[in-house]
């Protein structure tokens, strides 16, 4: 049966409107846990960088491992949603929301990595583009700046993404609260009176920022990449670095949003809106995103054993059958030969077990973003300085911190802002949503009568 | 805001309600239409004016594209520091924060372009809201109607199928 | 004409006493850092003698290659450094500007050879060690590389002195403390655009390689070949 508008606003408003106290004590565990992060990045501050697990040679380890890591998941959100949009795939309309924040969110978390990993972070400044009294700007040939404006760009614009088609939801809760609630969405929604002409003005620019925002998202991890293939590094200086990490972000990201729209679902009780279609859909793409990683992995991989340079070799060998086979291997597990069945079979292809693919996935590729940068460090040319890396508790309770932090910022979304896009929503339900009066006119006529009949 | 509207549970009585409207006379800058989700295949719901917005985007991607290599170029200029013998100003790094910065620009410009042209700011009160809107009701009435049409425009609402006519400010009838 | 500055390791002459080792801790202030600290990889040698085992016992032999700062031409290091810390003088010094760098370490992962290094912890020197600290060189704080200047405080003070007496540097005025502390003369220290230095002479010698120079830094350091060892464990 079809739902009315009012019954639909019940339904995704809810969580906004109502709060129950076991999200307050939610809150309060994930917060903490969150707030460790913060006691741990302290110490590590007043203590010196040294007391995380980095050494000669490997200078980078957990810590650029989740920047890569939580940049890559930023590439769900918008990234997919514009496609989906550009596409006008109507079962987009309850996914887009939840996958933007995703990437707002994780833009947020993965950016404070290249800070926390600073061995002097109270100068952090020092890398922003502005005019100083040191009369001495930015080195802007370094991959590191390259990545300041690639992540600002990104992370300036998903915002916008998401802020634009919030704007009428806002206007819905100013009409429908009470109290303080009023006011602030008032104040939110800008003044949003839902005219034809600001209908249209939000679907072009949203249109418009759909184009924009997908070659900046595929430049934001480029760009990630280049930080290591700009460096002569075994196993870094590589042309296949940027696609690779583009199709990986984009493999990482999709699981995130279904492990995100799982968690929605079972909580906001959305059943009746994130559907077993939603799942199927994502985990259709999810499955190409695993062949195209394996795909780009077996490339890469065989370019450097056929290529037989010592070096790469050296590298290649320590993450094969060396030290870090065993991650491989769980690698190689949880980004392909647990998705692929899971996801190929379609007696297989239900919400749980799309959803245990997603979280094989997530789990793989961060220790994906690790077997690219420490192997790599710790065997560079001079057998000499070869090294090892062991995190430490510091490293550990923060990149812990950092997954509450996700959970934590996405929980408060979810309770502010209807994390469905109410009135795309409702427009799914028109007999005609895809088409414009204005691209035909024609329809506007036939339907008319039909209607009042 | 001065205005006389009936509220329509279904598109086709508010397009009804348009039609009603302007053969009654009334200007189309008059017109009301609100509406809590796009009606844009109706004929009511769409809005016929081309938007200039994509050509402001680009201008925006422009103006950042030259800002974003300006800034690059310029401030290692304004105090070389040659390194090796590298050159200071490389199109393949500037390139990247052209790109960049043009696609900032080209954001920014969108946004801009929508808050301006759909009126929106914070604080902004909306110049009519109605309870049943939420309701996914559609609100179609004149902003400002002439006296002389007032009956007229009433008499067309009620024509078109609306459940009562009210108007602002004053008691709803 | 600007200067070069260069050197020349002969490995035929290196013993792998590490005097080099221990001279240029003395000069430079290279900070101690510690047992665990060292143990964990963190230990700070700007120049460091590689030792290589090869052949099988009992024809074992033991091959030593002091590597420091290569201080290349096109130094993987500089042009990654957000901040311009890393930098090339116009002597063609690969110099590290402390006082700019925030510690992002990208210039060490950058580095083929090592050889750059970081300061995990603040650096102390117990009482009375400070008192050895050499003024000439600052000491470096947490979070900050540090790396081989070439002892630029030394190339700098032999300037001044040239200038002083009115007079042109001479080959062999700079010697860096490595150099100076090598028992076997294996480190050889000089101008490489003076054609007639020792220096220049012998990086022209065939038996002169440059270290990794495949990866196309064009290094400034030349290793001249050992050639006392034929390869089958026998000495010539």
């Amino acid at each position: 049966m079809e739902k009315t508008a009012s019954r639909i606003n019940d339904d995704l408003l809810r969580p906004v409107l109502e709060t129950s106290p076991r999200f307050y004590l939610a809150v309060v565990l994930v917060g903490l846990v969150a707030a460790l992060g913060f006691v741990a990045w302290g110490y590590q501050i007043w203590n010196g960088i040294g007391v995380a697990g980095i050494s000669r040679p490997v200078f980078w380890g957990f810590y650029i491992t989740n920047f890569v890591f939580w940049i890559g998941i930023s590439h769900a959100g918008t990234l997919i949603s514009a496609i989906l949009r550009l596409a006008n795939a109507g079962w987009r309309r309850p996914v887009t929301r939840c996958a933007e924040a995703i990437t707002v969110f994780a833009l947020m978390i993965g950016a404070m990595f290249p800070l926390i990993h600073l061995g002097r972070p109270w100068l952090a400044f020092w890398l922003f583009p502005y005019p100083n009294e040191r009369g001495l700007w930015p080195n802007f040939r370094s991959p590191l700046l390259w990545d300041f404006f690639a992540i600002n760009t990104y992370l300036l614009g998903s915002f916008l993404f998401l802020l634009l088609p919030m704007l009428p939801d806002f206007a819905l809760v100013r009409d429908r609260a009470r109290g303080w609630r009023q006011r602030v969405y008032g104040w939110l929604a800008l003044g949003w009176e839902g005219t034809p002409r600001q209908w249209h003005r939000l679907e072009t620019a949203m249109h418009i920022m759909a184009v924009l925002i997908i070659p900046v998202a595929v430049s934001v991890h480029s760009i990630v990449s280049f930080d290591f293939a700009m460096s002569p590094v075994p196993m870094w200086h590589s042309t296949i670095f940027a696609p690779y990490f583009v199709a990986g972000a984009i493999f990482s990201g999709l699981a995130a949003l279904i492990l995100a729209m799982a968690l929605l679902r079972k909580l906001l009780h959305l059943e009746e809106y994130l559907r077993t279609e939603h799942f199927s859909n994502l985990g259709k793409l999810l499955l190409v995103m695993s062949l195209l990683w394996f795909y780009f992995i077996f490339a890469e991989r065989l370019t450097v054993w056929y290529g037989n340079d010592p070096a790469e070799m050296a590298v290649f060998r320590a993450t094969q059958s060396g030290p870090y086979a065993p991650l491989f291997w769980v690698m190689v597990f949880c980004n392909f030969l647990l998705p692929v069945p899971l996801l190929t079979i379609p007696r297989l292809r239900t919400i749980a077990s799309t959803v245990v693919a997603a979280l094989g996935v997530v789990v793989g590729m961060w220790l994906e973003r690790f077997l690219i940068i420490v192997p790599a460090l710790a065997h560079k040319f001079l057998p000499y300085s070869w090294g090892t890396y062991a995190p430490t508790w510091v490293e550990i309770t923060i990149t812990v911190a950092t997954f509450a932090g996700m959970v934590l910022l996405y929980m408060l979304f979810a309770k502010l802002v209807p994390v469905i896009s109410v009135w795309e929503w409702k427009v799914g339900r028109h007999p005609l949503a895809e088409q414009r009066a204005e691209i035909s006119p024609a329809v506007a006529k036939t339907v008319a009568p039909e209607g009042s009949a | 805001m001065n205005a006389i509207y009936g509220v329509y549970a279904e598109p086709a009585s508010a397009q009804r309600a348009v039609e009603g409207l302007r053969a009654a006379g009334l200007p189309e800058t008059s017109l009301l239409v609100l509406s809590a989700e796009p009606w844009g295949e109706y004929e009511f719901g769409a809005y016929r004016r081309h938007s200039r917005m994509p050509w402001l985007a680009a201008c925006g991607g422009f103006l950042g594209g030259v800002v974003g290599f300006a800034l690059v170029a310029g401030t290692q200029q304004s105090w070389p520091l040659r390194t090796g013998g590298m050159p200071i100003v490389t199109l393949w790094s500037a390139g990247i924060i052209t790109y960049e910065m043009t696609m900032l620009g080209a954001i920014l410009a969108t946004v801009l372009t929508l808050f301006v042209s759909s009126r929106l700011w914070p604080a902004r009160q909306p110049r009519l809201t109605d309870p049943a809107l939420a309701d996914g009701f559609i609100v179609v009435g004149a902003s400002e109607p002439p006296d002389h049409l007032r009956a007229e425009i009433e008499r067309r609402l009620r024509e078109a199928g609306s459940e009562g006519i009210k108007t602002v400010p004053g008691s709803a009838c | 004409m600007s200067r070069r500055w260069g050197m020349v390791v002969d490995l035929d002459r290196c013993t792998g006493c590490e005097a080099c080792v221990v001279a240029c801790r003395a000069e430079n202030n290279v900070p101690t850092v510690g047992e665990t600290e060292a143990a964990r990889g963190r230990a700070i040698h700007w120049i460091r003698i590689e030792r290589y085992w090869e052949g099988e016992f009992p024809n074992a032999r033991i091959r030593f290659v002091p590597v420091l700062c290569q201080h290349c031409e096109a130094a993987p290091c500089e042009p990654v450094c957000p901040t311009y810390a890393s930098y090339h003088t116009a002597d063609g010094l690969n110099a590290q500007v402390y006082n700019r760098c925030i510690g992002t370490r990208y210039c060490a992962n950058a580095c083929p050879y090592t050889v750059r290094f970081f300061n995990f912890f603040h650096p102390v020197w117990e009482k009375p060690l400070h008192l050895q600290l050499n003024p000439e060189v600052s000491v470096r704080e947490v979070g900050v590389m540090e790396k081989c200047t070439f002892c630029v405080q030394r190339i700098k003070a032999a300037e001044l002195q040239a200038k002083a007496e009115a007079r042109e540097l001479r080959d062999g005025d700079v010697q860096p403390a490595c150099a100076q502390a090598c028992p076997a003369d294996a480190l050889l220290f000089g101008d490489l655009n003076d054609p007639d230095s020792r220096v220049a002479q012998l990086a022209r010698s065939p038996r002169g390689s440059k270290l990794l120079e495949e990866v196309g830094t064009q290094p400034k350091i030349t290793y001249l070949a050992r050639l006392s060892w034929s390869g089958d464990g026998e000495d010539r």
